[in-house]
């Protein structure tokens, strides 16, 4: 990871009846997979928007590779691969029609070909590179809206609620190209409201009503939360003590009575809401 | 005509081509509509020479609203679905999906165009030689492209599809009226003969009158002439209007 490939200084989007992103500022790590996370409605799309140069912020700047989003945006977009959340995709068109199709605003002949051949390969869909995309399954879609995004191939890829919909097995495998996309130099913003993917991120962002309220590691994240060191004793009593350390707390808690211990970590989705309740 | 305009204009055929139904209606429909004029004319015992010129007009009116159509739903379908957001973000510029609709559905109009004229010859039995013949397909591919540049303009203006649905019959009802193919536009009131001017179908309908009249097509220049030029006005208009935004 180097220095910022996406740096966001007091961004503001206001709408007639809401603020979307309210001075909200940020900096992406170059080459990192960054998560934005938050629930519905948090500021997450209007923000990916913003990053692709799709939307106009009321205030505030927003510089990518170097690049103001919407002034320069015919330059970043040979750089920028975008998948949005519905997936935007032509049906009536096989998936590798409308990877060559997307593909084709930048390049051409046989560049062109092996890219598309690229991209099918890295969704694991070379095999039904011919169906067309209303006889594809809902995460095939996803995966076909995936190489679309990839083809050129981007510096940075922005993907909005790329795995929502999907199967456990697929989001492996999503998150593991996503790995791959990071560790060849690019860098994932990946916005997700499945705090499980949490872990999966180098840094992540927590959204809510517009605010970044976090940006931190997710080993942050989750020592974030409350630590519980849970005693089970000989006389049948259970008892729970909320620990800062549990090493240096545990000997004050364990005495001859207790006849097994077990620490529970407060889940991350809880850690998550915990924050948001807090800033509300 | 960039790469891009080129990609778009391919894709788009490629999805005129898969979708069979749609291909025939734009043709089969057509073809009905003057099978039931030639049935009108021959009820009211209208003479040969006139059921001539009425043909061909009829054939105008008939390009007119079909290519408007053809293009009215396309962009707002897009942006809809998603995939108009797409394709800017993806790099496509505004003029290059505009001209890349417009060459795909010019292509398809001109197929068109090309069979409705054949089949009004045959079913009319027009007395036209292929030269005169030619000038007609030429006029009615004009305004073929006018049209379906003022249904990229349209669809543009329009959130979803539901909006695009009032302007058809406010295009095609008052080009009937006011282009002079039921009545003269000179035995119009002053308001009507105004608003015949931004009809496109008053300029095709003009340029056939001097047609008619023993001349060419180009023997009314300005009223030839505007019809190119006001399809570039206006698929300029409909670049500038296409919006960015997600």
């Amino acid at each position: 990871m180097g220095g910022p490939a996406i740096s966001i200084r007091n961004l503001t989007k206001r709408y007639p009846t809401v603020t979307a992103l309210d001075d909200l500022s940020l900096d992406i790590p170059s080459g990192a997979i960054y998560g934005l996370v938050g629930p519905n409605g948090a500021g997450k799309s209007t923000l990916i928007k913003t990053i692709v140069g799709a939307l106009r912020p009321t205030s505030g700047s927003v510089n990518v590779l170097g690049h103001d989003p919407l002034r320069n945006r015919w330059d970043l977009r040979k750089r920028i691969g975008y998948m949005p959340q519905e997936n935007a995709l032509y049906d009536d068109l096989t998936a590798e029609q409308n990877v060559r199709f997307f593909g084709a605003a930048h390049l051409g002949g046989d560049e062109l070909d092996r890219a598309v051949a690229r991209s099918l390969e890295f969704v694991e869909l070379t095999d039904r590179a011919h169906a067309r995309v209303h006889a594809l399954s809902g995460g095939m879609r996803q995966r076909v809206s995936l190489a679309c995004a990839l083809v050129h191939p981007p510096d940075v890829a922005i993907l909005d609620e790329p795995t929502s919909g999907v199967d456990p097995e697929l989001r492996r495998a999503f998150w593991d190209g996503f790995r791959s996309l990071s560790d060849r130099g690019a860098t994932v913003i990946v916005s997700t409201h499945q705090v499980s993917e949490v872990v999966e991120c180098d840094r992540v962002g927590l959204i809510s009503s517009g605010h970044l309220l976090l940006d931190t590691t997710p080993q942050d994240l989750l020592a974030r939360g409350a630590t519980t060191v849970r005693v089970w004793n000989r006389d049948g009593t259970v008892h729970d003590h909320e620990v800062d350390d549990y090493r240096t707390e545990l000997p004050s808690i364990l005495h001859a009575g207790v006849q097994r211990i077990e620490l529970v970590q407060e889940p991350l989705e809880d850690v998550l809401l915990h924050l948001i309740e807090g800033a509300r | 005509m960039s790469g891009r305009t080129v990609a778009v204009a391919a894709r788009v055929m490629r999805q005129i081509r898969g979708d069979r139904r749609f291909s025939a209606a734009m043709i089969v429909i057509p073809v009905l509509l003057l099978v039931f004029l030639k049935v009108v004319f021959d009820a009211m015992d209208v003479p040969s020479v006139g059921q001539q010129r009425y043909a061909v007009l009829g054939v105008s009116y008939v390009i007119h609203f079909v290519a408007f159509l053809l293009t009215a739903l396309v962009v707002v379908s897009e942006r809809v679905q998603g995939t108009l957001g797409r394709m800017f973000i993806n790099g496509y510029r505004r003029l290059e999906i505009v001209g890349g609709y417009l060459g795909a559905y010019t292509t398809f109009a001109t197929i068109q165009s090309a069979l409705v004229l054949i089949v009004a010859h045959f079913l009319f039995s027009l007395d036209y030689s292929i030269g005169e013949l030619a000038q007609i397909f030429l006029v009615l591919w004009l305004l073929a492209v006018l049209m379906m540049s003022i249904g990229i303009l349209v669809s543009n203006l329009a959130r979803n599809v539901a909006q695009v649905i009032p302007f058809v019959p406010a295009i095609v009802v008052p080009a009937l009226f006011l282009s002079g193919i039921v009545v003269e536009v000179s035995k119009l009131p002053v308001w009507a003969q105004i608003a015949s001017r931004v009809i496109p179908l008053y300029y095709s309908t003009q340029v056939f009158q001097s047609f008619f009249a023993g001349g060419s097509i180009f023997d009314d220049r300005w009223a030839f002439l505007l019809l190119p030029i006001l399809a570039v006005v206006v698929l300029g208009l409909a670049a500038m209007t296409l919006r960015e935004e997600l």
